[in-house]
Protein backbone atom coordinates (compact mmCIF):
# COMPACT_ATOMS: atom_id res chain seq x y z
CA UNK A 1 0.00 0.00 0.00
CA UNK A 2 1.72 3.50 -0.83
CA UNK A 3 1.59 5.92 1.65
CA UNK A 4 -1.37 7.98 0.20
CA UNK A 5 -3.61 5.55 0.31
CA UNK A 6 -2.63 4.91 4.20
CA UNK A 7 -3.00 8.90 4.36
CA UNK A 8 -6.26 8.76 3.17
CA UNK A 9 -7.42 4.97 4.61
CA UNK A 10 -6.36 6.57 7.98
CA UNK A 11 -8.60 9.52 7.37
CA UNK A 12 -11.43 7.23 6.62
CA UNK A 13 -11.22 5.29 10.42
CA UNK A 14 -11.04 8.68 11.83
CA UNK A 15 -14.12 9.81 10.26
CA UNK A 16 -15.69 6.47 11.35
CA UNK A 17 -14.27 7.38 15.21
CA UNK A 18 -15.24 10.31 15.15
CA UNK A 19 -18.88 9.57 14.16
CA UNK A 20 -18.92 6.28 16.59
CA UNK A 21 -17.73 8.84 19.24
CA UNK A 22 -20.65 11.46 18.51
CA UNK A 23 -23.50 8.32 18.46
CA UNK A 24 -21.61 7.51 21.80
CA UNK A 25 -22.51 10.91 22.97
CA UNK A 26 -25.67 11.18 21.59
CA UNK A 27 -26.79 8.40 22.58
CA UNK A 28 -26.66 9.38 26.47
CA UNK A 29 -29.57 12.04 26.14
CA UNK A 30 -32.65 11.46 28.10
CA UNK A 31 -35.16 8.46 26.96
CA UNK A 32 -38.34 9.27 25.58
CA UNK A 33 -39.75 12.44 23.58
CA UNK A 34 -38.10 15.48 24.65
CA UNK A 35 -40.85 18.54 24.73
CA UNK A 36 -40.23 21.25 22.36
CA UNK A 37 -39.01 24.56 24.08
CA UNK A 38 -41.67 27.16 24.14
CA UNK A 39 -41.50 30.67 25.83
CA UNK A 40 -43.10 30.91 29.28
CA UNK A 41 -45.76 32.53 29.83
CA UNK A 42 -45.37 36.33 30.00
CA UNK A 43 -42.53 36.12 27.17
CA UNK A 44 -43.66 37.95 24.31
CA UNK A 45 -41.70 38.07 20.72
CA UNK A 46 -42.15 41.59 18.45
CA UNK A 47 -44.51 41.56 15.36
CA UNK A 48 -43.01 41.49 12.55
CA UNK A 49 -41.57 45.39 11.54
CA UNK A 50 -40.93 47.06 8.61
CA UNK A 51 -38.69 49.59 10.53
CA UNK A 52 -35.54 47.80 10.44
CA UNK A 53 -35.24 48.04 6.78
CA UNK A 54 -36.58 51.59 6.81
CA UNK A 55 -33.85 52.34 8.96
CA UNK A 56 -31.35 51.00 7.37
CA UNK A 57 -32.19 52.83 3.94
CA UNK A 58 -31.84 55.74 5.99
CA UNK A 59 -28.56 55.02 7.50
CA UNK A 60 -26.88 53.97 3.69
CA UNK A 61 -28.72 57.10 2.52
CA UNK A 62 -26.64 59.19 5.10
CA UNK A 63 -23.31 57.39 5.19
CA UNK A 64 -23.25 57.22 0.94
CA UNK A 65 -24.51 61.55 1.43
CA UNK A 66 -21.02 61.40 3.80
CA UNK A 67 -19.46 59.22 1.79
CA UNK A 68 -19.54 60.77 -1.62
CA UNK A 69 -19.63 64.55 -1.24
CA UNK A 70 -17.62 67.43 -3.07
CA UNK A 71 -14.20 69.05 -2.39
CA UNK A 72 -15.17 71.43 0.45
CA UNK A 73 -18.66 70.19 1.55
CA UNK A 74 -19.43 68.38 4.91
CA UNK A 75 -21.29 66.20 3.17
CA UNK A 76 -23.91 65.49 -0.13
CA UNK A 77 -26.87 67.31 0.52
CA UNK A 78 -28.80 65.29 -1.74
CA UNK A 79 -28.07 61.73 -0.29
CA UNK A 80 -27.55 63.58 3.78
CA UNK A 81 -30.36 65.21 4.08
CA UNK A 82 -33.14 62.55 3.29
CA UNK A 83 -31.14 59.94 5.04
CA UNK A 84 -31.09 61.66 8.22
CA UNK A 85 -34.75 62.47 7.86
CA UNK A 86 -35.85 59.00 7.28
CA UNK A 87 -33.12 57.68 10.21
CA UNK A 88 -34.56 60.18 12.90
CA UNK A 89 -38.32 59.46 11.57
CA UNK A 90 -37.74 55.93 11.46
CA UNK A 91 -36.43 55.73 15.60
CA UNK A 92 -39.61 57.97 16.36
CA UNK A 93 -41.31 55.64 14.38
CA UNK A 94 -39.55 52.39 16.35
CA UNK A 95 -39.65 54.14 20.01
CA UNK A 96 -43.67 54.57 19.58
CA UNK A 97 -44.17 50.95 18.20
CA UNK A 98 -41.92 50.28 20.86
CA UNK A 99 -44.58 51.85 23.36
CA UNK A 100 -47.26 50.86 21.91
CA UNK A 101 -46.22 46.98 21.99
CA UNK A 102 -45.70 47.28 25.93
CA UNK A 103 -48.94 48.89 26.48
CA UNK A 104 -50.75 45.96 24.67
CA UNK A 105 -48.41 43.25 26.01
CA UNK A 106 -48.90 44.59 29.71
CA UNK A 107 -52.58 45.60 29.06
CA UNK A 108 -53.60 43.80 26.16
CA UNK A 109 -55.97 40.68 26.13
CA UNK A 110 -53.86 37.25 26.51
CA UNK A 111 -54.94 33.59 25.46
CA UNK A 112 -54.83 31.92 28.61
CA UNK A 113 -56.55 35.12 30.33
CA UNK A 114 -54.33 35.62 33.04
CA UNK A 115 -53.26 38.93 33.55
CA UNK A 116 -49.62 39.75 33.60
CA UNK B 1 -57.58 28.70 19.58
CA UNK B 2 -57.69 25.20 18.06
CA UNK B 3 -60.28 23.53 15.89
CA UNK B 4 -62.08 20.12 16.71
CA UNK B 5 -60.39 18.04 14.44
CA UNK B 6 -56.76 19.83 15.43
CA UNK B 7 -57.49 19.51 18.94
CA UNK B 8 -58.15 15.69 17.88
CA UNK B 9 -54.86 15.27 15.44
CA UNK B 10 -53.11 16.40 18.86
CA UNK B 11 -54.43 14.19 20.76
CA UNK B 12 -53.55 11.19 17.96
CA UNK B 13 -50.09 12.79 18.44
CA UNK B 14 -50.19 13.91 14.95
CA UNK B 15 -48.48 17.08 13.58
CA UNK B 16 -50.73 20.11 13.49
CA UNK B 17 -51.30 23.82 11.91
CA UNK B 18 -50.91 24.53 15.43
CA UNK B 19 -47.32 23.19 15.79
CA UNK B 20 -46.19 25.75 13.32
CA UNK B 21 -46.67 28.76 14.45
CA UNK B 22 -46.36 31.38 12.06
CA UNK B 23 -45.33 29.51 9.27
CA UNK B 24 -41.63 27.45 10.22
CA UNK B 25 -39.74 26.73 13.39
CA UNK B 26 -36.84 28.86 13.90
CA UNK B 27 -34.93 25.82 13.52
CA UNK B 28 -35.47 25.31 10.18
CA UNK B 29 -35.59 29.04 9.23
CA UNK B 30 -31.86 28.83 11.11
CA UNK B 31 -31.07 25.88 8.75
CA UNK B 32 -31.89 27.61 5.04
CA UNK B 33 -30.04 30.60 6.33
CA UNK B 34 -26.77 28.76 6.57
CA UNK B 35 -27.81 26.47 3.63
CA UNK B 36 -27.80 30.21 1.95
CA UNK B 37 -24.62 31.05 3.25
CA UNK B 38 -23.16 27.83 2.27
CA UNK B 39 -24.72 28.12 -1.34
CA UNK B 40 -22.45 31.70 -1.46
CA UNK B 41 -19.45 29.76 0.06
CA UNK B 42 -20.15 27.20 -3.17
CA UNK B 43 -20.37 29.79 -5.79
CA UNK B 44 -16.84 30.91 -4.74
CA UNK B 45 -14.83 27.78 -5.22
CA UNK B 46 -17.21 27.07 -8.40
CA UNK B 47 -16.53 30.64 -9.57
CA UNK B 48 -13.09 29.57 -8.63
CA UNK B 49 -12.85 26.47 -11.08
CA UNK B 50 -14.11 28.39 -13.95
CA UNK B 51 -11.35 30.86 -13.87
CA UNK B 52 -8.80 28.95 -13.41
CA UNK B 53 -10.21 27.11 -16.07
CA UNK B 54 -10.47 29.62 -18.65
CA UNK B 55 -7.46 31.52 -17.68
CA UNK B 56 -5.10 28.04 -17.62
CA UNK B 57 -3.11 27.64 -21.64
CA UNK B 58 -2.84 24.31 -22.48
CA UNK B 59 -4.50 21.06 -21.65
CA UNK B 60 -7.13 21.19 -18.57
CA UNK B 61 -6.90 17.76 -16.75
CA UNK B 62 -5.00 15.94 -14.62
CA UNK B 63 -1.25 16.24 -14.62
CA UNK B 64 1.19 14.42 -17.27
CA UNK B 65 1.78 10.99 -15.90
CA UNK B 66 -1.80 10.72 -13.64
CA UNK B 67 -4.61 8.64 -14.06
CA UNK B 68 -7.70 10.67 -16.12
CA UNK B 69 -10.50 11.23 -13.75
CA UNK B 70 -12.52 7.97 -12.84
CA UNK B 71 -15.93 8.45 -14.66
CA UNK B 72 -17.24 5.33 -13.61
CA UNK B 73 -16.43 5.16 -10.23
CA UNK B 74 -17.55 8.93 -9.76
CA UNK B 75 -20.65 8.24 -11.64
CA UNK B 76 -21.04 5.31 -8.75
CA UNK B 77 -20.66 7.51 -6.11
CA UNK B 78 -23.25 10.14 -7.69
CA UNK B 79 -26.17 7.47 -7.59
CA UNK B 80 -25.10 6.32 -4.16
CA UNK B 81 -25.64 9.85 -2.97
CA UNK B 82 -28.60 10.73 -4.91
CA UNK B 83 -29.53 7.17 -3.48
CA UNK B 84 -29.02 8.45 -0.05
CA UNK B 85 -31.23 11.53 -0.59
CA UNK B 86 -34.48 9.28 -1.09
CA UNK B 87 -34.11 7.24 1.83
CA UNK B 88 -33.18 10.52 3.62
CA UNK B 89 -36.67 11.55 2.59
CA UNK B 90 -38.56 8.65 3.25
CA UNK B 91 -37.87 9.21 7.00
CA UNK B 92 -39.00 11.99 7.12
CA UNK B 93 -41.81 11.22 5.53
CA UNK B 94 -42.09 8.03 8.29
CA UNK B 95 -41.87 10.58 11.54
CA UNK B 96 -44.52 12.58 9.90
CA UNK B 97 -46.36 10.02 9.91
CA UNK B 98 -45.13 9.15 13.65
CA UNK B 99 -43.59 5.87 12.36
CA UNK B 100 -40.23 5.88 14.79
CA UNK B 101 -39.26 2.05 13.24
CA UNK B 102 -39.35 3.22 9.79
CA UNK B 103 -37.48 6.58 10.61
CA UNK B 104 -34.42 4.41 12.51
CA UNK B 105 -34.38 2.13 9.22
CA UNK B 106 -34.18 5.08 6.53
CA UNK B 107 -32.03 7.03 8.49
CA UNK B 108 -29.19 4.48 9.11
CA UNK B 109 -29.49 3.41 5.68
CA UNK B 110 -28.99 7.16 4.65
CA UNK B 111 -26.10 7.01 7.25
CA UNK B 112 -24.65 3.90 5.41
CA UNK B 113 -25.23 5.29 1.26
CA UNK B 114 -23.08 8.69 2.94
CA UNK B 115 -20.29 6.60 4.70
CA UNK B 116 -20.10 4.71 1.56
CA UNK B 117 -19.41 7.85 -0.53
CA UNK B 118 -16.87 9.13 1.53
CA UNK B 119 -15.42 5.22 1.75
CA UNK B 120 -15.33 5.65 -2.17
CA UNK B 121 -14.22 9.45 -2.67
CA UNK B 122 -11.58 8.79 -0.23
CA UNK B 123 -10.73 5.14 -2.38
CA UNK B 124 -10.53 7.75 -5.77
CA UNK B 125 -8.49 9.98 -4.09
CA UNK B 126 -5.91 7.15 -3.81
CA UNK B 127 -6.22 5.86 -7.13
CA UNK B 128 -5.68 9.24 -8.92
CA UNK B 129 -1.90 9.61 -8.54
CA UNK B 130 -1.99 13.88 -8.52
CA UNK B 131 -1.93 16.09 -5.23
CA UNK B 132 -3.71 19.01 -4.32
CA UNK B 133 0.02 20.62 -5.29
CA UNK B 134 0.27 19.09 -8.60
CA UNK B 135 -0.62 22.03 -10.53
CA UNK B 136 -3.77 24.51 -10.93
CA UNK B 137 -6.42 21.46 -11.90
CA UNK B 138 -5.23 19.67 -8.76
CA UNK B 139 -5.48 22.53 -6.42
CA UNK B 140 -9.03 23.04 -7.44
CA UNK B 141 -10.27 19.68 -8.34
CA UNK B 142 -9.31 18.65 -4.04
CA UNK B 143 -10.44 21.84 -2.90
CA UNK B 144 -14.00 21.74 -4.61
CA UNK B 145 -14.49 17.60 -4.38
CA UNK B 146 -12.48 17.94 -0.62
CA UNK B 147 -14.70 21.05 0.99
CA UNK B 148 -17.96 19.05 -0.67
CA UNK B 149 -16.80 15.52 0.73
CA UNK B 150 -15.95 17.76 4.29
CA UNK B 151 -20.11 18.86 3.87
CA UNK B 152 -21.15 14.84 3.26
CA UNK B 153 -18.94 13.95 6.63
CA UNK B 154 -20.82 17.02 8.09
CA UNK B 155 -24.40 15.57 6.93
CA UNK B 156 -22.92 12.50 8.61
CA UNK B 157 -22.08 13.72 11.69
CA UNK B 158 -25.98 15.16 11.58
CA UNK B 159 -27.39 11.81 11.00
CA UNK B 160 -25.74 10.26 13.56
CA UNK B 161 -26.91 12.63 16.34
CA UNK B 162 -30.43 12.05 14.41
CA UNK B 163 -30.03 8.35 14.40
CA UNK B 164 -29.34 8.29 17.86
CA UNK B 165 -31.81 10.55 19.19
CA UNK B 166 -34.44 8.47 16.91
CA UNK B 167 -32.87 5.35 18.76
CA UNK B 168 -33.26 6.71 22.16
CA UNK B 169 -37.29 7.93 21.40
CA UNK B 170 -36.89 11.36 21.06
CA UNK B 171 -38.68 11.77 17.87
CA UNK B 172 -42.27 11.84 17.10
CA UNK B 173 -44.83 13.28 14.62
CA UNK B 174 -45.07 16.83 16.37
CA UNK B 175 -41.85 16.85 17.37
CA UNK B 176 -38.61 16.27 14.99
CA UNK B 177 -37.58 19.52 13.34
CA UNK B 178 -34.16 18.13 13.91
CA UNK B 179 -35.03 15.03 11.47
CA UNK B 180 -36.47 18.02 9.02
CA UNK B 181 -33.26 20.27 9.38
CA UNK B 182 -30.80 17.77 8.95
CA UNK B 183 -32.74 16.14 5.88
CA UNK B 184 -32.55 19.88 4.09
CA UNK B 185 -29.04 20.51 4.27
CA UNK B 186 -28.52 16.26 3.29
CA UNK B 187 -30.18 17.77 0.23
CA UNK B 188 -28.57 20.90 0.02
CA UNK B 189 -24.83 18.18 0.43
CA UNK B 190 -26.46 15.65 -2.76
CA UNK B 191 -27.75 18.64 -5.01
CA UNK B 192 -23.79 20.34 -4.80
CA UNK B 193 -22.42 17.43 -5.43
CA UNK B 194 -24.78 16.86 -8.85
CA UNK B 195 -22.66 20.34 -9.68
CA UNK B 196 -19.24 19.22 -8.58
CA UNK B 197 -19.62 16.06 -10.70
CA UNK B 198 -21.06 17.86 -13.76
CA UNK B 199 -18.49 20.27 -13.63
CA UNK B 200 -15.68 18.69 -13.26
CA UNK B 201 -16.25 15.00 -14.46
CA UNK B 202 -18.42 15.96 -17.28
CA UNK B 203 -17.71 19.13 -18.09
CA UNK B 204 -13.92 18.35 -18.00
Amino acid sequence: MSDTAFGFLLIGVAMLVVLGVIFAVASRGSRGEVAPVHPPRGVHLPPPSFLPVVMSVGGVLLGAGLAFRGDGEVANPFLAVPGLIVLVLGIFAWVRAANHEWRETEHGPHDDGAAH
Amino acid sequence: MTTHAEATAREEGKFTPQDHQSGMPTALVGMLLFIASEVMFFGGLFATYFNARATTSGAWGPPEGAHELDIALAGVLTAILVASSFTMQFGVWAIRRGDTGKLKLWTAITLGLGVLFLAGQLYDYSQLGFGVGDGVFGTVFYTLTGFHGAHVFGGAVGLTIVLARAMRGQFSARNHVAVEAVSMYWHFVDVVWIAVFSTIYLLG
